[in-house]
């Protein structure tokens, strides 16, 4: 499916959830009315979006979380996946735009691309499920059940090529951590 | 045979267990460290905050921000090695996007009867200025008098909305 396809998908399904988005889903996402005040982008720290939002699963067990991963990001914070079962959360969504490629810096290759198998990785993980959607249609379908899912729930994506130079949406995540602190903190 | 007097000395894992209730924390986010082994061990056993075991450190940043973001009064528990593992996380999410992060650091690898300088560890001799180069703020714990570092560094941490360190110069007893 196209990025753009997910990301349209996801946001009208948000259902709330608070967001971390990382890397080229920020700037749709953004586009896409859901950069508020419970959402974070994990720009300048790639790899971190899922240790972001586990500290925020851990912090407000009665919301969902939803992480906007990507492969590239993910494989820098590997091990996230351990940590996250190990932590015990129940309420972590971690969706992975998987397309292979390093796009934000031109679409080089991942280390092992196409050898290696995300679903797999999340299950032996401890991820209670973890599945993967190729088609905008079965992510619009399914969507709504994996919110009834007890988490951590891992979703990979399958996104296709994209070319062009890297978006970014350019909110500074001072000004991010500061609102969602402020919304949280107090509610 | 020349007796050889300490420089640093531990402090009781009791003692900055204590300072670390009084100062509010609901989580420390650990990656192990032998220097703090009998503090963890602590923590581990569900004394005091909420004890988070990470894979490393660049995890830990992010999973004390997401505390902090979501209403938690999180601090870190990591070694000197580990600071320098996870520089880019310090840089993007401690300090570029102003989170408290308060971090206790064990100077794995020193020798409690020589000074910081006499080291033959890089990583010891090297924390400190490591830290002045990316104007982290810290504190050191030579030995018992010191325990109001952590008071002083958990403040800074809140006030200036970034990180800071408080130092383990010997094994915490």
């Amino acid at each position: 499916m196209e990025r753009q396809e997910a990301i349209d998908i996801l946001a009208e399904g948000r259902r709330g959830a608070i967001s971390v988005p990382t890397m080229q889903s920020v700037f749709p996402w953004h586009e896409a009315g859901q950069g508020d005040i419970l959402n974070v982008d994990a720009s300048q720290c790639m790899g971190s979006a899922s240790t972001i939002g586990l500290g925020l699963a851990l912090a407000q067990p009665s919301r969902k979380v939803m992480v906007l991963d990507g492969d590239g990001s993910l494989l820098m914070q590997l091990g996230s996946l351990v940590t996250i079962v190990a932590s015990g959360v129940n309420n972590l969504y971690h969706f992975v735009f998987a397309n292979g490629l390093n796009q934000s810096t031109g679409n080089q290759p991942l280390p092992g691309q196409g050898a290696f198998d995300w679903v797999a990785l999340a299950k032996a993980s401890g991820y209670k499920h973890a599945l993967k959607i190729a088609e905008a249609e079965d992510l619009l379908e399914q969507l709504p059940h994996v919110w009834e899912l007890e988490g951590p729930v891992l979703i990979e994506l399958t996104i296709a090529r994209e070319d062009g130079p890297a978006r970014w949406a350019g909110v500074p995540m001072a000004r991010q951590v500061a609102s969602v602190h402020e919304q949280l903190a107090t509610s | 045979m020349t007796d050889v007097q300490a420089v640093a000395t531990g402090v009781p894992a009791e003692v900055i267990a204590a300072e670390i209730d009084a100062l509010g924390i609901t989580h420390v986010v650990c990656v192990p460290d032998s220097f703090q082994r009998t503090l963890i061990a602590r923590w581990q056993a569900g004394n005091g905050p909420r004890f988070v075991g990470v894979c490393t450190e660049d995890e830990g940043m992010g999973v004390n921000a997401g505390l902090y973001m979501g209403g938690q009064n999180p601090m870190m528990c990591i070694q000197n090695n580990g600071i320098f593992a996870s520089i880019n996380t310090l840089k993007a999410i401690a300090l570029d996007a102003n989170v408290p992060t308060f971090i206790m650091v064990g100077q794995f690898q020193r020798d409690v009867n020589k000074t910081i300088e006499e080291q033959s560890s890089r990583a010891v001799r090297m924390l400190e200025p490591t830290l002045d180069a990316w104007g982290v703020p810290h504190w050191r714990i030579e030995g018992p008098e010191d325990i109001g570092a952590l008071k002083a560094a958990y403040e800074r941490a809140w006030t200036d909305q970034g990180p800071s360190v408080v130092i383990i110069g010997a094994p915490t007893l």
